[in-house]
């Protein structure tokens, strides 16, 4: 069943067709999820949720490229997010380009940048690139900040969208970041059973075997930098429209460590690990804030947290039990969300033994 | 193997769990009941903005002490506290989930520019009512926005003044300013340079400072050569405290002055090691210590509400923040609609809670939605506590 016979195959997109089946399915649910959702619960929010999760799932997919398949770390993608944030909404607000032009001139903006953090990657390893990069994600919103042309500390409102004259509305803009977000998934998988993706996987499990086998250093690890960065940079431009406002103050250091731990708690090297990492971080994220409104537990949590935490009471249960769930994740599932998905399909394949 | 799926289902429970949180049904006019009216507030409680948190915590002890004194026209408050940590995409998350999921009537306060602004477009657009975001920046009055009320006063308009107060009343003729090197510090410089070009002469000096920067000892070595006899400062807390420590240790000790945002002089007091003393600082709000009968009020409610916060400038805000928009509810009557709140905020005329006098009127020009225009004076007494120089000073015309 797993043979492969020749080349061909083992670049093949869908695998099986259970694999087909089961995309095309997601795509008809990503399709009608305005409609299936609208009728339990309030459209816009569910939207902006459902954006703010693509959104994230791209800057995941171009991260765990980097981190999950090449083995370089970056505390950085902040930067590169605001990077592909500005360098979208610059052009758009000052020369009025068209967003699908836009859009992807931010994306090489941001992989030149992720092209020149490379190239300190290529002497540095683990927690030393940490640094580097987290060095990188400060300083770039630092010039941000001090540039009048970028709207310096106070930041820049984000102009509304148009298509032939008429203004797009959240439900369109939903369609749009989905439909670059599965482009993006399929690129991401296209690429990774490529020579590329292959000499990616290489360095991360010995560089220098790698380098013994002929593959490139410099050429790829760079290269996974910028690849990367081009994704993060794309998504920092969709996010520009979701929130409407951006300033440098916005891509912290936080937000890296989100994203980095997206990846983590959903699988590394894998693509639909990123995706559901992202989901539920996401997800979580924003829910959990309005944990004390849950049926009886909350008001419960709250005279606990109030009493024996602090005063500002409940946010804090949010924040801990996010950090609760990532700390269970990683502990039980070392392979994250992915891991657990390999280990429910083995078991129902080898039932009943 | 069991104990595996027990997890993941626990984990599938509990996200289900939170899909649950109740939803209020449609009304009339969102967020206002027969016996209720709804608002909410986002605030940072956690990471690192969550000092300025306090902002909301206090509304909510105001909300407590109306509906402790029987609600508004028959109707209690309910107050809904949202954590967004000061990240902006959690904040136009809370403004969805405020007015689509829980329907508020109004939002009040609210910290931070960004995080404002990526909720604003959205609250004006489906006409919510938003009451004192708490930044004093143009973005909330230009373009003048129907269901916006600004309150915080101009950070520019309160150096410009600042600067006249130092120069005429207290005549220091010789004026040099410490500011940190972004658009909070250059608003300050903007003020101050103003008022200065119009009396034709210039600052001594003008020191900068990133807001990065630990080491200030240059900084202060150039604002002693300068001869300066009144420093103005407009910074955050751990500069001012930085450059008081170095200035002290060369022995330079000019008239300091700065803004409203360090007027929580025990803080302050606190972290510059009572190097904070002498510093005349513009107020927006009473003193923590004030005699005024809102005051007291309010800080007796405090002692038996929430004993646990500090009674600090922050805290207190909440309650100035929000005074202004219950005077609204309150005129707009028993009829509470967006439309009537709007019409009835229009009618405040130099109203005044502990905070500014606030005039607002039917929206003509930005300063009809800018209601606080005044600061005035203090001096900070080498206990920490405030002596209040002037009355309520007009600021902003």
């Amino acid at each position: 069943m797993d043979i492969k016979r020749d080349y061909y195959e083992d670049i093949e997109l869908f695998r099986s067709g259970t694999i087909l089946v089961w995309s095309i399915l997601f795509l008809i649910f990503l399709a009608i999820f305005p409609w299936l959702i609208q009728k339990y619960h309030p459209l816009g929010f569910s939207i902006y949720i459902a954006n703010l999760i693509a959104v994230h799932a791209i800057v995941a997919i171009g991260l765990n490229i980097l981190v999950g398949y090449t083995g370089q770390i970056s505390l950085g993608h902040a930067g590169f997010f605001a990077i592909g944030a500005f360098t979208t909404v610059i052009p758009i607000l000052k020369w009025d380009f068209p967003l699908f032009i836009a859009l992807p001139i931010a994306g090489f903006i941001s992989s030149i940048f992720g092209f020149i953090l490379g190239l300190p990657a290529l002497r540095l390893k683990g927690p030393y690139l940490a640094i580097a990069t987290l060095g990188f994600g400060m300083t770039i919103t630092t010039i941000i900040k001090h540039m009048e042309f970028f709207g310096g500390r106070m930041g820049l409102q984000a102009p509304k969208l148009e298509f032939l004259g008429t203004p797009l509305k959240d439900i369109h803009f939903y369609y749009l970041i989905m439909a670059i977000a599965v482009l993006m998934t399929i690129g991401a998988i296209k690429l990774m059973r490529t020579r590329v993706g292959r000499a990616f996987i290489a360095i991360r499990d010995s560089d220098i075997a790698a380098e013994a086998m002929g593959v490139n250093l410099t050429y790829y690890k760079t290269l996974s930098f910028a690849v990367s960065a081009f994704y993060t940079g794309v998504a920092g431009g969709l996010y520009a429209f979701i929130l409407g406002f951006i300033n440098p103050e916005s891509f912290h250091l936080i937000m890296s460590i989100t994203f980095l731990a997206m990846v983590v708690v959903g699988g590394l090297g894998s693509i639909m690990g990123s995706i559901t990492g992202a989901a539920l971080m996401t997800y979580l994220d924003i829910k959990l804030q309005a944990i004390q409104d849950l049926p009886a537990f909350g008001s419960a949590l709250v005279v606990f947290s109030q009493k024996y935490m602090s005063v500002s009471g409940i946010s804090n249960i949010a924040v801990i039990v996010y950090g609760l769930i990532m700390i269970l994740i990683v502990l039980f599932e070392p392979l994250g969300i992915f891991g657990f998905w390999i280990r429910t399909k083995k078991y129902w394949k080898t039932w009943p033994f | 193997m069991v104990k595996k799926s027990l997890f993941l289902m626990s984990g599938l429970l509990f996200i289900t769990l939170l899909w649950m949180v109740p939803l209020v049904s449609a009304q009339a006019v969102r967020g206002v009941t027969d016996t209720e009216i709804l608002i909410g507030q986002w605030g940072p409680q956690t990471g690192p903005a969550a000092p300025w948190g306090a902002v909301a915590r206090g509304t909510d002890l105001l909300v407590r002490i109306i509906n402790e004194e029987g609600g508004i026209h028959g109707r209690k408050i309910k107050y809904f506290l949202r954590d967004d940590s000061y990240q902006p995409a959690k904040t136009k998350a809370i403004a969805k989930e405020f007015v689509e999921q829980i329907g508020v009537f109004a939002v009040v306060g609210g910290v931070g520019v960004a995080c404002g602004m990526t909720a604003r477009d959205y609250l004006m657009e489906n006409k919510v009512p938003w009451y004192g975001p708490v930044t004093g920046v143009y973005n909330w009055i230009t373009p003048i926005q129907k269901y916006l009320f600004a309150l915080y006063p101009l950070y520019d308009d309160e150096a410009f003044n600042l600067t006249g107060y130092l120069y005429e009343k207290l005549g220091y003729k010789k004026i040099a300013m410490f500011y940190q090197n972004d658009d909070y510090g250059k608003q300050g410089v903007m003020g101050v340079e103003r008022y200065l070009l119009k009396k034709k002469i210039k600052l001594v000096e003008k020191v900068s400072a990133e807001v990065t920067d630990r080491d200030l000892s240059t900084h202060a070595l150039k604002l002693k050569n300068s001869g300066a006899e009144a420093v103005i400062m407009w910074t955050m807390p751990t500069h001012a405290a930085l450059i008081l420590a170095e200035t002290a240790k060369i022995g330079y000790k000019p008239q300091w002055a700065t803004s409203n945002t360090l007027s929580d002089s025990a803080l302050m007091m606190q972290i510059t090691k009572g190097l904070w003393a002498g510093m005349i600082n513009s107020f927006f709000g009473e003193l923590p210590d004030s005699n005024h009968p809102l005051m007291v009020k309010y800080r007796e409610w405090h002692k038996k509400l929430a004993p646990q916060e500090r009674w600090g400038v922050f805290y207190y805000a909440g309650i100035i923040f929000a005074e202004p928009f219950f005077e609204g509810v309150r005129r707009a009557g028993r009829n509470l609609t967006p439309e009537t709140w709007v019409k009835a905020m229009e009618t405040l005329k130099n109203w005044q809670g502990i905070g500014p006098p606030v005039t607002y009127g039917p929206p003509n020009t930005p300063m009809d939605r800018q209601g606080g225009k005044h600061v005035f004076y203090g001096k900070v007494r080498a206990d920490g506590s405030v002596e209040r120089l002037t009355d309520w000073i007009q600021i902003t015309k």
